[in-house]
């Protein structure tokens, strides 16, 4: 239909327009310009670059971040697509709880893995002291690289264990058996068939790992302790108590997005080079697993996890346990840590992260369908432009977003520094484009021939959008909502730039008490913030009747 | 109150396409008028104008005399059937069927007894509460034919709407269409790819092909009348001839190279005064044979045959090595056995002589069929 008149939908693209300006780009200008100006003369530089690449104190961060990144991938798929292979062709008690099980510990914010481990296996870890007690050992604890790299591969394997889970799903039975027929035995069948097919997914799963694996401060924050990833410079470049440096601090946000923009596009072009349309008729049924098959894939499956849970296990076990100070346990049980976090005078960070959460939940799903809807049923330049921009926050890892709106709205026309808008408004940038291609899918699988009826019976084009589009699309947006509402209330790395006092939220509060060595107050914290995880997860298992998540 | 619809020199474009390029129809207040063709041959695209989902490039359409071209869809009162009904899959089949009355403001209780009133005309009722997915696939299609007539359009238009039956629902379902429409007396366009679909329903057939309407008429008129080639060949079966015009008695006949048969409805004037020896092209269609052991005819063998009760089909070959279908009526007489010799006549008040290249017809017309 031709826009001969200025229509609604013109209004609303430019709306959704000017938000994503204001707020997307705008910001990444800034950032952009900060990198190479200086403040004092406004003189174009290159120097934030020089001494980023001219000194091994700094350079040295991003090599220590491509080699826990590269690890962490590499072992996340080590374990997540043999996970995945076992749990589609064996037939293993309780597989449906072991898949919920492996979602809870994706779901779980990843510093919250690093500092239950640290619990476990630090200096005073539950099994460093055991390790300790044998004659002639001592155990440090795992710290650095190892610590880094443990908790990133079993926080990163799920992911990994959904793509190519979803793959196999998508894979018919008759491949199998048609190699079978041809005389291709079960090891080759996996090497020759299986292994090729899937590897779409797992490729698109690793760097997926990658990105979020490289862009992550939060984990060696806590257990890297001298081992300094570049995320960690960039977060005490821009927050540290001594010497920050705004500029220096953009420079090394512009030397990340672009490594996360080329990873994208790598991404993007594999996918495009390296993937298979495959619907299964039938797909592929577990069958019962034979003596040695069996015991090994059932270790491997309930080992994998049981460690995989080990981190929320402990801070659920931790956080009945009585402390003196927070820091050292006394030995026995109590309800303490809840006395002084969930009925605590102050509690305002809970009350925080479920009123911004939900906030920024009503924002993604109305503009999320919004604008799947306009760049899908209203194809034009604008609402293209719009389609690009609403992808670019994929790319931007959340400290960069939240130092790039921190720097934006800090003085000026407009001060949103401190205020939980501006944290809402973050939240929503960042869960955007998830949203956004999901509730694009569900308007793929809707007729427009449903929505020219509605016109053909004398609805204007809007009113067919309110009362036939969106009832129709709801139940589909709603439990992605869900599944973003639990990302939402786990995010730590733009919260933590841009909260104060007042806008603290779980994962803030989780990660200042960690930080301050107050163990039973962020056990409780973690536990009230998995808790909500867990029943969120499970709202959704019951409205969608499906076991399978894409995240 | 029925209306008529006026189209005249449309033309639909995308980009540089054009692929309707001036086409003309006029339809009959109340009449059940189809759009007939293969797929891709303009006739969905032409359905999408007249309610406005398709933007018209040039020339006008006129419902009732006012011209509609720039009236949204929303504002024409068109009622919509769609291939895939596009039911509400949200809405109860009563509120699916409320849908354009909620529109259109009226009543409550007024709506209430509109929808009840419909859908006992396609004889649902019981169904109303029910939620689409609960509903067989015809039932589906009541659903969207109520929904589309309980607004009283001024112009019903179905598009396919059969197309996702199953066979024997598609003759159900086309008869209630079709009782319904006179029922409701309502100005309808029916856009279909099926043949026997469009002789069964419509009042008047259009039939298309690459954006040009070939022929408009009677089901009656285009099967045995076709205006050309394409209708001949496209509609029922059809065995062409290439033949030629020859004088008998001073009247034109048909000359199969050897056997002649004289015509009485050749309409000579189209070839100009040189008509004799003119290259003609022949459609038989297989009932149009008469077969006898021996006489004048073409010369044919028996290959196969089916009996098909009422029927028997058999395929034959020509002295000439061409296959030619043909049906007899079942009588007492014996089938004719595989290896028969036989003689094939054509009747010649029946069959259809075309120009040379098939693109119009030499019969001269007997009803009040339209040109295209």
């Amino acid at each position: 239909m031709s826009l001969k008149k200025p229509s609604i939908w013109m209004a609303f693209t430019l709306v959704i327009l000017c938000f994503f300006v204001l707020f997307v780009v705008y910001p990444l200008f800034l950032i952009m310009y900060q990198s190479v100006v200086d403040p004092v003369n406004h003189q174009l530089t290159l120097d934030y670059f020089t001494k980023f690449f001219g000194r091994k104190f700094y350079w040295s961060t991003l090599v220590n971040s491509f080699s826990v990144t590269i690890c962490s991938t590499l072992l996340a798929a080590l374990i997540g697509l043999p996970m995945a292979y076992l749990l589609r062709s064996y037939k293993i008690p309780a597989s449906k709880y072991v898949n919920i099980l492996i979602v809870i510990s994706y779901l779980s914010p990843p510093f919250i893995g690093a500092y239950a481990w640290i619990q476990l296996l630090g200096r005073n870890g539950f099994i460093t002291q055991l390790i300790n007690q044998l004659p002639g050992i001592h155990f440090g604890g795992i710290y650095g690289f190892a610590g880094i790299v443990l908790v990133f591969s079993l926080q990163s394997f799920p992911l990994i264990y959904m793509y190519v889970s979803g793959a196999l799903k998508n894979m018919d039975s008759s491949l199998n058996e048609a190699a079978e027929s041809l005389g291709c035995g079960a090891f080759d069948r996996v090497r020759q068939i299986i292994l090729p097919l899937v590897m779409p997914s797992l490729l698109a799963g690793s760097l997926l790992v990658f990105m979020r694996v490289f862009s992550d401060f939060g984990t060696p924050m806590l257990i890297g302790e001298g081992y300094k990833t570049f995320p960690v410079l960039i977060y005490t470049q821009f927050m540290g108590e001594v010497s920050t440096d705004d500029h220096f601090a953009a420079s090394l946000c512009v030397i990340v997005v672009a490594i996360t923009l080329f990873l994208f596009f790598l991404q993007r072009m594999m996918a495009k080079h390296y993937s298979y349309a495959m619907t299964a008729l039938k797909p592929m049924q577990p069958v019962k697993a034979k003596g040695m098959e069996k015991i090994a894939s059932y270790l491997f499956v309930y080992g994998v996890c049981f460690i995989a849970m080990l981190p929320q296990l402990t801070v659920i076990f931790t956080s009945f346990l009585e402390t003196v100070g927070g820091a050292v346990y006394t030995g026995s049980f109590s309800l303490m840590n809840y006395e002084n976090t969930l009925f605590a005078k102050d509690n305002s960070s809970i009350f925080n992260t479920y009123a911004f959460g939900l906030a920024a939940i009503v924002f993604v799903v109305v503009l999320g369908i919004l604008i799947s809807y306009l760049t899908v049923r209203k194809p034009s330049m604008l609402t293209s432009l719009l389609d690009t921009l609403t992808m670019f926050p994929y790319i931007i890892p959340g400290s960069v977003l939240g130092i790039a709106l921190l720097s934006s709205f800090n003085s000026g026309l407009i001060v949103l520094s401190g205020t939980a808008l501006i944290i809402i408004i973050s939240l929503t940038i960042r869960r955007m484009p998830y949203t956004i291609r999901s509730s694009t899918a569900i308007i793929g699988q809707i007729s427009p021939s449903v929505e020219e009826a509605a016109v053909s019976l004398g609805a204007s084009e809007f009113t067919s959008f309110r009362k036939v589009m969106v009832p129709m699309m709801l139940p589909g947006v709603l439990a992605g909502a869900i599944m973003s509402w639990i990302t939402l209330i786990s995010e730590l790395s733009s919260s933590i730039i841009l909260y104060t006092q007042s806008t603290s939220t779980l994962t803030v509060a989780i990660y200042a008490e960690v930080i301050r060595s107050n163990f039973g107050n962020a056990a409780a914290y973690s536990t009230i913030l998995t808790l909500t995880s867990i029943l969120s997860l499970l709202l959704f298992f019951k409205l969608t009747k499906n076991e399978d998540i894409s995240v | 109150m029925s209306v008529s619809i006026e189209i005249s020199d449309v033309i639909k474009k995308y980009q540089d396409n054009t692929v309707i390029k001036g086409l003309s129809l006029s339809i009959k207040p109340g009449e059940f008028f189809t759009l007939l063709g293969p797929s891709g041959c303009g006739k969905t695209t032409l359905l999408r104008m007249i309610i406005g989902f398709n933007s018209i490039e040039g020339g006008t359409i006129a419902v009732d005399g006012n011209v509609i071209n720039d009236i949204p869809v929303n504002k024409r009162n068109m009622g919509m059937v769609f291939q895939n009904y596009a039911i509400f899959p949200h809405l109860s089949v009563a509120d699916n069927v409320a849908f354009g009355l909620k529109q259109r403001n009226i009543p409550k209780d007024e709506q209430k007894k509109l929808v009840e009133e419909i859908l006992d005309v396609v004889k649902i009722g019981h169904l109303k509460d029910r939620m689409p997915t609960q509903l067989s696939g015809g039932q589906q299609q009541r659903v969207a034919l109520a929904r589309a007539i309980v607004i009283h359009p001024q112009v019903l238009l179905m598009d396919e709407p059969l197309s996702n039956l199953d066979a024997k629902l598609r003759v159900e379902m086309r008869n209630a269409i079709k009782s319904i429409q006179q029922k409701v007396g309502i100005t309808t366009v029916y856009v279909t790819h099926d043949q026997e679909e469009a002789l069964a329903v419509s009042d008047r057939i259009a039939v298309m092909n690459d954006g040009v309407i070939q022929q408009v008429g009677t089901p009656k008129h285009i099967y045995q009348r076709p205006y050309n080639r394409f209708v001949s060949h496209f509609i029922g079966l059809s065995n062409f001839f290439d033949a030629k015009l020859t004088k008998v008695n001073g009247m034109p006949a048909v000359d199969f190279g050897g056997y002649v048969e004289a015509m009485t409805n050749i309409d000579t004037t189209i070839l100009g005064d040189e008509w004799e020896n003119a290259p003609v092209m022949v459609a038989v269609r297989p009932e149009e044979f008469a077969v006898a052991k021996d006489g004048e005819g073409l010369e044919a063998t028996v290959l196969s045959s089916v009996f098909l009760g009422i029927s028997t089909h058999y395929f034959m070959r020509l002295a000439d090595g061409k296959d030619v279908e043909v049906i007899t009526p079942s009588d007492a007489n014996a089938i004719l056995p595989d290896g028969a010799k036989v003689k094939l006549r054509v009747l010649p008040q029946r069959i259809n002589v075309f120009t040379a290249d098939g693109s119009r017809t030499l019969i001269a017309d007997d009803e009040d069929g339209e040109p295209a």
